[in-house]
């Protein structure tokens, strides 16, 4: 059974859908998707994303940077956003995060959207990504004491750490899936520690998963990262975000 | 082939130090250089999973990544005053995320000697808020208005279209902090 807590640590999350080339997409679908969505996302915005790609060849590396425009439909309390780009789909809640029972009818809802709008030919990568602010107060702290994961650094080094950033990606569904889990120190007001801890789980083998099954992967994505969660944390942690029994 | 990397354990105890922001200043240190921007991280991931993926995997587009990459690029080109209000404005208008680099590369190339400060102006009289970016010199002369006026113009079809708006402008103050010129 999932934890579920009174204050916790989630500034934003994320559930994103890449849709594969074959699926038609043009001009019209971000409209097409507003007037499904205008309801409950009635405020519009834009912006531009740069993406660096690297595609590997014969004779090596290949880097590219492309620019994408991404279509943004917010909640009137812009709390919640969906985001629409080329066969691009992202459905982004801000803190204070309204729990899955509060994000997953989001989720549902886009993607159903979508899919009423245009035929999802299939699926590049679909992603849930939590993003988590710890913070901590005081300046100096022993990671063993709040986290199950965090670096490792033998005992010849110095044990004092001005910053690090610690990345591990893991494999579920026989590699079908990986998780990758961040821990990074980024700046904080005086006299605290803040932490960011980034858990990204997706889909790692494009088009294994059929566009009808995208949301049971969701769910089951959901479950996963519940653990891994939990799995970094240690109960000092659990204290702090109170947990709801 | 797929390269499986296994993590030591028991582990040693690890601590953290320093890397704050003080209180009385708010202001950012420079980003350190094991911080890196996670897209830049990510791009070369393949070196430890390598044969996993065909090519390297872009994490889902996060509002708070944005910002964040942002603020450590801001931190490297301009004062930052009241950081924590700077992100709350941008999660709210992330539309202008791609529009303050531009803003500020206008105005460096307009005001290659001046400070750059960029805070949110809050409009005491009615409930309205936007960035500003103030131009701040040693000496101000009659040309500082026609300068703003091209820099200006250099970023402001970009706001076109979009919520939230950054303003170009100068307090005429002095450079101060440690930054200052």
């Amino acid at each position: 059974m999932a934890k579920k807590y009174a204050k916790p640590p989630i500034v934003e999350a994320v559930c994103e859908f890449r849709l594969t080339p074959e699926t038609r997409w043009d001009l019209t679908v971000p409209g097409l998707l507003y007037e499904k969505l205008k309801e409950s996302f009635p405020q519009k915005d834009q912006r531009m994303i740069q993406q660096m790609e690297l595609t590997r060849g014969p004779e090596g590396l290949h880097q590219q940077i492309r620019m994408s425009e991404l279509i943004m439909f917010w909640t009137e309390d812009k709390k919640i956003l969906v985001q629409v780009g080329p066969r691009l789909l992202t459905i982004n809640v801000l803190k204070p995060y309204p729990h899955w029972d509060g994000f997953k009818p989001r989720i549902e809802m886009a993607w159903e959207s979508l899919q009423a709008a245009i035929e999802v030919q299939g699926l590049e990568r679909i992603g849930l990504r939590y993003i988590n602010h710890i913070e901590l107060p005081a300046q100096g702290v022993e990671l063993t004491e709040y986290f199950e994961f965090y670096p490792f650094v033998g005992q010849r080094l110095p044990q004092q750490m001005v910053a690090f950033l610690t990345a591990v990606e893991f494999s579920y569904a026989d590699g079908r899936d990986h998780c990758r889990v961040e821990l990074t120190r980024i700046p904080a007001l005086g006299g605290r520690s803040l932490f960011r801890l980034d858990i990204d789980y997706f889909l790692a083998r494009p088009g294994a998963v059929k566009p009808a099954e995208a949301l049971a992967w969701v769910e089951e994505a959901h479950s996963q990262v519940e653990e891994v969660f939990e799995g970094c944390i240690t109960d000092k942690l659990r204290e702090m975000f109170e947990e709801v029994l | 082939m797929l390269t499986t990397v296994f993590l030591p354990g028991p582990h040693l105890k690890t601590s953290v130090t320093g890397s704050q922001w003080t209180r009385a200043e708010d202001k950012p240190e420079p980003p350190d250089i094991l911080i890196l921007p996670r897209d830049l991280v990510q791009s070369f991931w393949p070196s430890l999973v390598d044969v996993a993926f065909p090519a390297p995997q872009r994490g889902s587009e996060s509002v708070v990544i944005g910002i964040e990459e942002l603020m450590m690029y801001l931190a490297r080109k301009v004062r930052i005053e009241n950081p924590n209000l700077i992100r709350e404005y941008l999660s709210q208008f992330i539309g202008l995320l791609d529009v303050i680099p531009k803003a500020v590369n206008a105005a460096k190339k307009h005001f290659p000697e001046a400070q750059l400060v960029i805070d949110v102006y809050q409009d005491p009289e009615i409930a309205d808020c936007y960035l500003v970016l103030y131009i701040r010199l040693k000496h101000y002369d009659d040309s500082v208005m026609e300068r703003l006026e091209k820099a200006e113009a250099e970023f402001l079809s970009h706001l076109v279209s979009k919520r939230g708006w950054i303003q170009l402008t100068t307090d005429f103050r002095e450079p101060e902090g440690d930054d200052a010129l």
